[in-house]
């Protein structure tokens, strides 16, 4: 028989079994066949790469509600109106380790710092959460990226102020101090100058706020030079926090690691000068070491200038919740052990829980906090 | 109860309600129809707000049928969404065609849609409609036998239909190394 075609050929990557046996023998057999298959795996493989999309999870609820008003307009123009938007974008997601409550923002720091970075030309001033899958190996190409290393320093800089040198410029950065514990979150709120609300309602077994750290505002500039190439003399300006973390022990006492933490602190932002955004985009995003998954995530999040970028461990769960009536993002672990919600509120604050607690538990804690 | 309602949900004198086996057909079928728009748009608001309009267009046509329609929202989502990045295509043709030759960079820029996925558009919206179609359905999970019956093609030609999609697709793509 003379060689397969192209589509015969192309089926084979997809439904073999579909594929006639006879067929299936030259394949197996005609050296040209199967060349020409493998090159058609490959660019089909590019194909999916270039068309996969994150697993974003929409709020059927939230869209159905608008579909059924929608619906019931009796003069709706389909193509004359359009929907109101079923919700920010859930992300396959992530729980957040409550032992790194403050490590967690400081990765939300660091990476919200990164996109910014990666987005803005302008101002960075996000009005919902996003998540971005991220393994460890991301964090460690980000930190790498800023030249961090593994500091685990709230912030994520091991100094209260400081510079240093990156491979395509200089990074300073500044605060008025170090993260540091207070005694109450009366104290908190006075030193930090953010709005710290604590939950009325504990879930059973967590116990008393046992921790109050206060991280002082930071502000990074990253400057490139020369070895930025065209991006030379551009810069980026990230401000994060303060932030307050208030950490609750567990009803059973006998363990460090808090049963529930709570987070809040005003939204990042960032200004960017002398840059175009798909410059700055196309310069991070292409530094050696950074994923190209990492990569892809960010850039999918959409218009970055609206967004903050939530580090989320891949294989979590998420789905978009409404927090008194603000949008934002709940996370679990596939074993329902632990779970977090991350959520912006209208004034601009970021506010987290996260515990080992059951997904209900975290919302019920989360709704208190107005 | 979600879809404890009445079949008969239509309200007199108005248009006739989602009844609740529209309901459970969108709630099915909804999630999948908004990645297949993203596929394509590279914007979870964006696609969206496509799969509400291709549902809304879907309850006029299978309101009370919906056995038909699971294959026709898919479709229609990627059409719609291949048509809106056509559009973007031509205004940003007639944009070029008038804007002033100093582009000055400032805010409007972060509307510049990001690099990767604006490729991704521009060479999607190159390709010839229905072979821009097969490739996102393909590759949104549809089988040779669904993409078939869905672009009124016979599955004999889905493949070859396929290969030289992906393979123009590649060309587009500056970045893309597929052969």
């Amino acid at each position: 028989m003379g060689h397969a075609s192209d589509g015969t050929l192309r089926r084979l990557v997809d439904e073999p079994f579909a594929i006639a046996d006879s067929t299936f023998d030259h394949i197996a057999r005609c050296a040209r066949c199967r060349a020409r298959g493998e090159a058609m795996a490959h660019t089909a493989s590019v194909a999916a790469r270039r068309l996969s999309a994150p697993q974003l999870v929409p709020d059927v609820d939230r869209a159905w509600s608008d579909f059924e008003r929608r619906v019931g307009e009796p003069d709706r123009g389909v193509a004359s109106r359009r929907p109101a938007r079923a919700s920010w974008p859930p992300r396959r997601l992530a729980g957040l380790s409550l032992r790194g409550g403050v490590l967690a923002a400081s990765v939300a720091v660091v990476v919200a710092g990164s996109a910014a970075g990666a987005t803005l030309s302008g101002v960075f001033a996000p009005t919902r959460v996003a998540p971005v899958a991220i393994n460890a190996q991301d964090l460690r190409a980000v930190a790498g990226l800023m030249s961090l290393g593994d500091t685990g320093s709230p912030g994520g800089f091991p100094t209260a102020s400081g510079s240093g040198s990156l491979p395509f410029g200089s990074l300073r950065w500044t605060s008025s101090g170090s993260a540091r514990s207070v005694g109450s979150a009366a104290a908190a709120q006075a030193i930090s100058g953010v709005r710290v609300v604590l939950p009325a309602r504990l879930p059973a077994g967590v116990g008393a706020a046992t921790t109050f750290v206060v991280q002082p505002r930071v502000t990074a500039t990253v400057t490139f030079d020369a070895a930025a190439g065209k991006l030379a003399g551009a810069s980026v300006v990230v401000h994060a926090g303060p932030a307050v973390f208030v950490g609750y022990g567990s009803r059973s006492g006998g363990s460090d690691i808090p049963a529930m933490g709570v987070l809040v602190t005003p939204r990042p932002t960032a200004s960017s000068a002398g840059a175009t955004i798909g410059q700055i985009e196309r310069f991070l995003m292409s530094r050696p070491g950074i994923p190209p998954e990492l990569a892809q995530e960010i850039r999918l999040l959409g218009n970055a200038s609206t967004v903050l970028p939530i580090p989320a461990p891949k294989g979590m769960s998420a789905t978009s919740v409404r927090v008194d009536g603000w949008p934002g993002v709940l996370m679990a672990d596939p074993s329902g052990v632990m779970s977090g919600v991350v959520w912006e509120d209208g004034s601009g604050l970021v506010h987290m829980v996260a515990g080992l607690l059951g997904q209900k538990s975290v919302l019920d804690v989360a709704g208190q906090l107005r | 109860m979600r879809n404890g309602r009445l079949a008969d949900a239509s309200g007199f004198g108005g248009r006739p309600a989602a009844s609740s086996g529209f309901e459970e057909f969108y709630r099915q079928h909804y999630p999948h129809v908004v990645r297949l728009a993203q596929s394509v748009l590279g914007d979870f608001h964006a696609a969206q707000d496509v799969a509400q309009e291709v549902f809304l267009a879907a309850h006029g046509r299978f309101a009370g049928d919906v056995e038909r329609a699971p294959g026709w929202v898919r479709v229609a989502a990627v059409h719609a969404s291949l048509n809106v990045i056509r559009g973007e295509r031509r205004r940003e043709r007639r944009q070029r065609l008038s804007a002033a030759e100093e582009a000055v960079s400032g805010p409007e820029d972060v509307v510049v849609d990001r690099e990767a996925r604006a490729e991704l558009r521009r060479a999607l919206s190159r390709l010839p409609a229905r072979s821009a179609a097969v490739l996102v359905l393909r590759h949104g999970g549809m089988s040779y036998g669904e993409i078939a019956q869905a672009v009124g093609v016979k599955v004999g030609q889905v493949g070859t239909m396929l290969r030289r999609a992906e393979s123009a697709l590649c060309q587009e793509m500056k970045h893309g190394s597929c052969q």
